[in-house]
This record gives structure tokens, C-alpha cells and sequence, in this order.
């Protein structure tokens, strides 16, 4: 679980704001990805749908509110199924500096708010097919990002974008994203394994403009190795409210919505 | 028949209120069943249905929860874990009514988290939302910043819940003389006087997460007062004293604790802490010129703990100590008693199979209690859980003792 943020950043970068530059590097591209603005603070549900390769399906729900407050980013969730999770919330604060995330978790069963570490990116959020990395928490500066080429995809021309991990034991051995040229939003990402063999898919497919500004409200990650897919939709989704800071706190996490 | 029938009624009762009320009805039913691994016979055979009504508004709220459970085929019982209001202001929050509540940052272990008694029928193996006790509270918060302020008044003392003698889990105490027990002091009468006070303050930050509490409460367990009858034993040579009978009188005494507790994140590992000072506990003493066979005296509880991954695999150790402050060689408990933890766990096939390990270790008295358990969802809703409670070393520990209690069971559960 990570934020929402991530949700929106969520399943890859989707950008915005300005017109394609002929002259960008990859690492540029990507950068302009992840620094679109997003809104002062977000509200939405998400509704996660698991599929697994007999075509049975999970779904999860989650209310979920982020807030920007400059060098910090707080966001928290909701769970409002399935049935044994309901009530549970997650809260996030998320920094701009190297400082690691500061996650807690609040279990109805225990009472108790605890905090938990945020050290476990690789791990799947919920059983779904999307890693906390993926879901957008992972550092610009954690990968070389390379142009590739320009591709055409779905009637859009595309900057495709390599990008590598720099660390030697990261689940994925690379990435490769398709960035619209025209608008900067993200079209679909390819996520290879450690032995370089195309492990997941993602494809958006649908973006709003809410409150002028882009959001994926849909997505969908496929495992292609082990036919198994989660679809992500966002509803409800509403821009800059005016959300109070005291609704990242101890408080709230434990008197849910 | 007649139990039953209130029981039915009420819960009808509640059903028809909360669906009037339009409030939300969760909850669960669970099958649990446990086998004794040496004699075969069943431990335990329990069906449980516990429902939750809860209304929530902007500015109140409510909230029941009455658990029934079945044992065997004719025992039925209701606990109303939990019935309150709350009331939400701008900066404070009002609670009322029967409440459970949790402190502290430790898992498993009780140290500042004394303000809901625990449940001890089935020693420690219920989880851990069944293990403590509603209490009859009025609960205040009032937040500043990060921080929160919490005071709690219980009017009436709630006392642990023990194992009846039946029950599998009573151990029959070892005794010179069959004793007489004289119940007459063995309650607290509900008074303002008689109550319970505890404050907290505590407070989530970017760096750490702490509490610090107090309590003015009452020892939830009974201290035995033992009076000693003596005669002569006219058959020695020269006639000598003998003891002839013994009275204990269960009675509950004042006690009060100071404390706190921490958590943080180091490098991508959670350090936690918590310890408490007791004061004023009664202790069992074998110096005869003790009166009653008690002396009094303070104590320290303390714990640290690390919450940590490999891999996928997270794990969790603590290390628990009590130490008896001012302590001399006749007080029946040992001065330091150390206690650990472990846990491990791992999901895996999409989060639908948990398997995990945890276990008590009695590094005093160098017994333990393993409890494997593996998890699988079948859907969202229903889980199948087969897990063991294995009880092994010393009989005199607080785990070894139970060794011939040592199950299997499995539980199967509906959520809704």
C-alpha cells in the first residue's frame, strides 16, 4: 500500500502541461512524467479488480485522500472491502528529500495503529499485480532512463524510454515505457525479469481531465507470464477541495470514514 | 432454555434496532474445533457469531458488538464486547460506554496496555481482540498537532476473566492442607471512590512514535491472602506446632503504573520499546513473619522488540523482562523472569496463503509455546485456518505447565 499519489502517478506516469520537445534525453522525458502537477490534494475510490488465469475474480476498494504540502506528501486509505479488511486504513508520508517513507497501518481487529516499514517496494500491494514501485513510489534517481526511439502506438506517436535500475538486486532487470509525444501522458510500460524475459504489461486505458488536470482513472496490469491481471479504476475523483491536514493522523486512521 | 431464549430475544432485539437505525452490519461466523495431540479427545468445539452494528455520522456515532458463542452443542454464551457513543467535536473526541481499549506498541504481550482486563479462559491462544475485555468507560481525546491526550474514568473495576475449574486450562493450585476459601472480599463495590483513572499522552511523528501513561487502577488479578491455622502435633517428641487448615481470602488491592513506549524506523527496520513501573504489588512471601504470607513490593515490565523483512518474509522478535525491585529470596517469584518472542510470516499466491510461526519462549524457565498456522482464503469472504498450539518444556513454567494440552485445530470463517 502506498499512496495515492501513486494511484495517479499510478501505473505509469502519465504527464501533462506541455508540448513535446524534440531535444529531451529519457531521463528528461520521464522527469517532466513524474513532476506534472497533480493538484494541491486528491480524493477518489479505487477499485481494484484481480483476475487470476481461470477468469475468477477479487475485488478491493479502497477511499483514499492525498494532500501535497510542499516538500511532504501525505496521502491515506480506507478499505472498504473486501468484508475482512473493512476498516482498515494505511496512512503515508512521503518526502522529497532520500528520507524513507513513514507508513502506518490500522487494524480494527488490534485496536492499535502501528507503524511499519516502508522498506518492502517490491512487494505486490493487496495481491493485485501492481508492485508499491509500480504504483509510483519509486525515486526518479533509482534508475538511468534512456530514449530508445519513437514509436507509434494506438495512433499516438510515443517516446519509448528504457530505464534501468541501478541497483544490481531489483525485481525488474528493466523497464520500457511509451510516453505520448504529443500531450506527455503515459500509454502503456513493459516490465522485464531478472533473466531480461517481458514479465507484466501495463496499458492505460483511460485518462480524464478533472479539474484540469490529467488522471489515469484506468488501467491494467498483466502478468504475461502467469496469465494473471489486476484492473485499476478510479471514481469519484475530486481535485483540490481543500482537504484539512488533520485528516492524516492518528485520529482519523482509527475513526475511519 | 431460559438463557438461551434471552439471548435470542436480545440479539433479535439488535437486529431489528440496527437495521431501523439503517446501520451498518458486519461481522463474522466461525467454526472452531482443536483436538488434544495425545489423548484424541477435543478441546475445544466452538461456533461464534459475532456482529457488528455500527452508524457513523459527522459528529456521532454508535457502535455494538455482542459475540455469541457455542460450545459444544449446548453452551450458549453472550458477551456484548463492545456498546458505545461517540461524540466528535472539533478538537476532541468523547467516547461512552462499554469499550475496549489498547495501548502500547508491543505485540502479544501486556505491559502498559492494562486498561482492558484480558480473558484468560483459553489461556492466551484466542486472538487477541477476543483475549481483552470491554471495559464501562468515559474516554476523552483531545488531539493538538500530532499529539493526543487521552484521559479514561471507569466507575466499575472489571476484573481478569480466569479459567473455571472445569476448563482444561484451570490449574489446581498445590496446597500443604485443603484450604477454605472465603470469598467475602473478592469484589469491588462500584463508588467514585472505587474508581479507575489512567491518562495518556502520545504522539506520531516523522522521527518516532511514543506514549507516555499513568493508571491509578486496581490489580486485575486477585492477591491471596493466606491465614495459617496451626495446632500440635501430639504424636512428635517433644509435641511440635503443625498446620492444621488454611484460609485464603481473594482480595483485589490498588495499584499504580507509570510508563511508555516508542517506535520508530531505522533503515528500513521498526525498533520498539515499551516498559512500565508497577507500584504496589502483592506478592506471595514464604517468610512466616510475613502477615497473610505478602509482602509488597514494586516491579519493573519491560520489552524491546524488531519488526524486519527478508525477502518477502517478515519477521518479528521481542524480548520481555520482569524484574522485582528490592526483591529478597522468600518472595515465591523469581527476581528477573524473561520471556521472548518470534514471529514469521509469509503470504503467498496472491496474498490467499498466509503461513505463519509464532511463538512464546520461556527463557526463564526454559519452556515454550509454538503456534504454526497456515491461512488460505478460499475467496475474499472465506478462509480455512489449520494451526497447532504446542506447548513443550518445563512443568512448571507458564507454558511447560500446559504441555498436556498441547491441539491442532482448525478454524473455518465467513466474513460479512
Amino acid at each position: 500500500m502506498k499512496t495515492i499519489k501513486l494511484v495517479l502517478v499510478a501505473t505509469l506516469l502519465i504527464v501533462a502541461g506541455f508540448s513535446a520537445n524534440a531535444q529531451l534525453t529519457g531521463t528528461q522525458i520521464i522527469e517532466k512524467t513524474y513532476n506534472r502537477a497533480t493538484g494541491d490534494d486528491q480524493t477518489s475510490i479505487l477499485t481494484m479488480t484481480l483476475t487470476n488465469k481461470s477468469g475468477q475474480t477479487r475485488v478491493r476498494k479502497i477511499q483514499q485522500f492525498s494532500k501535497d504540502m510542499g516538500d511532504t506528501e501525505k496521502s491515506i486509505m480506507f478499505f472498504q472491502s473486501p468484508a475482512d479488511v473493512k476498516n482498515t486504513s494505511f496512512m503515508n508520508w512521503s518526502y522529497d528529500s532520500d528520507k524513507s517513507d513513514d507508513q502506518w497501518i490500522y487494524l480494527p481487529a488490534l485496536k492499535r495503529v502501528k507503524r511499519i516499514s516502508s522498506d518492502s517496494k517490491s512487494d505486490y500491494f493487496m495481491g493485485s499485480d501492481f508492485t508499491y514501485d509500480d504504483l509510483g513510489d519509486r525515486k526518479l534517481n533509482a534508475d538511468t532512463h534512456k530514449l530508445l526511439k519513437e514509436e507509434t502506438v494506438s495512433g499516438k506517436v510515443c517516446y519509448v524510454i528504457e530505464s534501468i535500475s541501478k541497483s544490481e538486486d531489483y525485481i525488474y532487470s528493466k523497464t520500457i515505457t511509451w510516453i505520448d509525444k504529443s500531450n506527455f501522458v503515459g500509454v502503456k510500460k513493459e516490465f522485464y525479469d531478472e533473466d531480461e524475459d517481458l514479465l507484466k504489461t501495463l496499458t492505460i486505458t483511460k485518462v480524464e481531465e478533472i479539474s484540469g488536470f490529467y488522471v489515469i482513472t484506468n488501467s491494467k496490469m498483466k502478468n504475461v507470464q502467469k496469465n494473471h491481471s489486476t484492473t485499476m479504476t478510479l471514481s469519484n475523483v475530486k481535485i483540490n477541495t481543500g482537504i484539512a491536514v488533520s485528516m492524516f493522523s492518528e485520529r482519523m486512521m482509527m475513526r475511519g470514514m | 432454555m431460559k438463557t438461551k431464549g434471552i439471548i435470542i430475544t436480545l440479539f433479535a432485539i439488535l437486529s431489528q434496532f440496527a437495521i431501523a437505525q439503517k446501520a451498518d452490519i458486519s461481522g463474522f461466523v466461525r467454526t472452531y474445533e482443536g483436538v488434544n495431540v495425545e489423548s484424541g479427545e477435543f478441546s475445544i468445539i466452538q461456533q461464534t457469531l459475532n456482529l457488528k452494528f455500527e452508524k457513523r455520522g459527522e459528529k456521532v456515532a454508535f457502535k455494538a458488538n455482542p459475540m455469541l458463542y457455542l460450545y459444544n452443542s449446548d453452551s450458549l454464551q453472550l458477551n456484548l464486547r463492545e456498546v458505545y457513543m461517540d461524540m466528535y467535536f472539533k478538537n476532541f473526541d468523547l467516547r461512552i460506554g462499554k469499550q475496549q481499549v489498547v495501548w502500547g506498541k508491543a505485540d502479544g504481550v501486556f505491559i502498559t496496555d492494562i486498561v482492558s482486563p484480558l480473558n484468560l479462559s483459553e489461556f492466551l491462544l484466542p486472538d487477541f481482540d477476543e483475549i481483552r475485555t470491554g471495559v464501562i468507560a468515559a474516554k476523552i481525546d483531545y488531539y493538538i498537532g500530532n499529539s493526543t491526550l487521552e484521559a479514561i474514568w471507569i466507575p466499575q473495576f472489571t476484573q481478569t476473566v480466569r479459567p473455571n475449574t472445569y476448563s482444561i486450562w484451570y490449574i489446581q493450585p498445590d496446597f500443604p492442607v485443603s484450604p477454605t476459601f472465603d470469598w467475602s472480599k473478592s469484589s469491588i463495590n462500584p463508588s467514585l471512590e472505587n474508581s479507575e483513572i489512567f491518562l495518556k499522552w502520545s504522539a506520531m511523528t516523522s522521527k518516532v512514535d511514543f506514549e507516555l501513561m499513568g493508571g491509578y487502577t486496581w490489580d486485575d488479578n486477585p492477591t491471596m491472602h493466606v491465614q495459617k491455622q496451626l495446632g500440635i502435633d501430639s504424636t512428635s517428641v517433644p509435641p511440635s506446632p503443625m498446620l492444621t487448615g488454611l484460609t485464603i481470602t481473594p482480595e483485589y488491592h490498588r495499584l499504580a503504573v507509570t510508563g511508555g513506549s516508542f517506535s520508530t524506523e531505522i533503515k528500513g527496520m521498526i525498533f520498539r520499546g515499551e516498559g512500565a513501573y508497577y507500584n504496589g504489588k502483592y506478592f506471595q512471601t514464604e517468610d512466616p513473619t510475613a502477615a497473610d504470607a505478602l509482602i509488597q513490593k514494586d516491579y519493573l515490565n519491560y520489552v524491546a522488540g524488531i519488526d524486519f523483512n527478508i525477502g518477502s518474509v517478515k519477521l518479528s522478535t521481542q524480548f520481555i523482562q520482569k524484574y522485582i525491585l528490592d526483591y529478597n529470596d522468600d518472595i515465591s517469584e523469581n527476581k528477573i523472569q524473561n520471556t521472548a518472542t518470534f514471529m514469521a510470516r509469509y503470504d503467498m499466491m496472491r496474498e490467499t496463503l498466509h503461513l505463519e510461526l509464532f511463538s512464546y519462549i520461556g527463557l526463564s524457565d526454559n519452556d515454550a509455546l509454538i503456534r504454526p498456522k497456515i491461512t488460505y482464503d478460499f475467496d475474499d469472504s472465506f478462509s480455512i485456518l489449520l494451526g497447532g498450539n504446542i506447548f513443550v518444556g518445563d512443568r512448571n513454567g507458564q507454558f511447560g505447565q500446559y504441555q498436556d494440552n498441547s491441539m491442532v485445530y482448525a478454524k473455518i470463517k465467513y466474513n460479512f
